[in-house]
């Protein structure tokens, strides 16, 4: 595994091995994970990526705020999900046919800690134990998704009856 | 008023100012005309009684000099519809104060979390305003806010107020609309992300019971015991005096026993499909 961009040195691994996604990960497979990993910041209003674009890397953010998008007819684009500090940006790197299925923007200036995806993949084919912990986690996170939208398609602000009690 | 008499009789009180929240929610400013009700803590509630029409318990949002109630009515029903309508001047009868409180000065000397999600930040504006009041003797004061959509968002003309009087507020949408730049998520997700300190947190949690239930999942898994968890419960509040039962919750009868109940004691009863 190598540093995607030469313009970036690798983050500090006590630094990356404290974000919240990782927490808990044994420290070599964080060391593996530092070498496909770059520090990057995204100045509000630039784009992270586009619905359809081809995704190859994903991102642990470590502050600002992030809108996960969908276009619809006469550019509007609705907000789906926003993110933040400790959450993980980026899944469709991961599994064919390896394209974003949202857009994300920056909506603040944001930190993060920007993976190569190919580079993450190469690396878990050859550690089965860093996929093994890596996986957990994005299944962690994609099980979160999951539950948040089952959640919000309840409705549960929606108009309630009027035998219970206030409020 | 005195004796016996005094929780089932409502009191006269005047509507002396309306405040349109949302487009099915209204901020009474209710005066009282003759003797106030008894003085009540953040968490309680009040039956208020629309005449000729009904009875609702509605929980306080605030006070005001002189035995004024504020609170909030959502319009879902034909009682609530006509106290939602009741313009100044119209009469309005009041009994109460009923039920437990949110007992926020307990949370002294530590962080305090309240969680709300939609027309649940009602009740708890008095706890937060309470907390404002004698900001020196908390640490962090986190308001966590969650509403349908920004349209939708109660009080939202006083959340810089209480950022300014030292509040850390945080609000996120269910569905966002154009121009909004705050979260777009559920309540839950905001506690994750949550500045406060498990071990000296105590968290005041109120909306619907199903965000209730997943809000102190969250705060537990964060490392805030049952203990220190407080929820508003709610069921068919009718007399406000522990005697019909209408309200009953297992052991407990929510005019008397609630409905602000600790976690330790609410989590296994909400458990129970039955109840």
């Amino acid at each position: 595994m190598t540093p995607d961009r030469g313009e970036a040195p690798a983050p500090d691994v006590t630094m990356l091995a404290t974000h919240a996604f990782l927490r808990g990960m044994p420290p070599e497979a964080v060391a593996l994970l530092a070498r496909s990993c770059r520090a990057s910041t995204v100045p509000a209003g630039r784009r992270f990526f586009e619905e359809g674009e081809a995704a190859t890397r994903f991102w642990l953010l470590r502050g600002g705020h992030v809108a996960l998008e969908v276009h619809s007819p006469g550019d509007r684009r609705l907000i789906v999900e926003t993110l933040g500090r400790g959450d993980l940006l980026g899944l469709s790197w991961l599994l064919p046919p390896y394209q974003w299925q949202f857009g994300a923007l920056a909506i603040a200036d944001t930190a993060a800690f920007e993976f190569d995806g190919e580079a993450v993949l190469a690396g878990c084919d050859a550690d089965p134990s860093l996929g093994y912990h890596l996986l957990r986690r994005f299944l962690s996170a994609a099980s979160g998704r999951l539950q948040s939208a089952r959640i919000r398609m309840l409705d549960l602000y929606a108009t309630p009856t009027e035998a219970g009690a206030g409020p | 008023m005195t004796g016996l008499a005094a929780p089932a009789l409502p009191a006269r009180y005047r509507v002396a100012g309306r405040c349109a929240e949302t487009q099915d929610t209204v901020t009474l400013d209710l005066r009282p005309v003759d003797q106030a009700i008894p003085e009540l803590l953040p968490g309680q509630f009040t039956m208020l009684y629309a005449p000729g029409i009904g009875e609702v318990p509605v929980s306080v949002s605030g006070v005001s000099p002189g035995g004024g109630l504020v609170q909030t009515v959502r319009a879902v029903g034909a009682v609530t519809r006509a106290l939602c309508a009741a313009g100044p001047g119209q009469l309005i009868g009041v009994r109460g104060p009923f039920g437990t409180n949110w007992d926020v000065t307990s949370a002294q000397g530590g962080d305090l979390a309240v969680v709300a999600g939609g027309i649940g930040l009602a009740p708890l504006r008095g706890a937060l305003r309470a907390a404002l009041a004698r900001r020196g003797r908390y640490r962090r004061i986190v308001a966590l806010i969650g509403a349908r959509s920004p349209g939708e968002l109660v009080f939202a003309g006083e959340l810089d107020d209480w950022r300014d009087a030292g509040a850390e507020v945080h609000v996120t949408v269910d569905r966002a609309v154009a121009g909004w730049t705050g979260h777009v998520g559920v309540v839950t997700q905001l506690i994750d992300r949550a500045e406060i300190d498990p071990g000296a947190t105590t968290a005041l949690v109120c909306g619907p019971e199903v965000m209730m239930r997943l809000a102190a999942r969250e705060l537990l898994a964060r490392g805030i015991p049952a203990g220190r968890i407080r929820v508003s419960l709610e069921r068919n509040m009718l007399c406000g005096m522990a005697e019909c039962g209408h309200c009953q919750l297992g052991p407990l009868l929510l005019c008397r026993d609630g409905p602000v109940v600790s976690y330790d004691v609410a989590g296994p009863l909400l458990a129970i499909r039955e109840l």
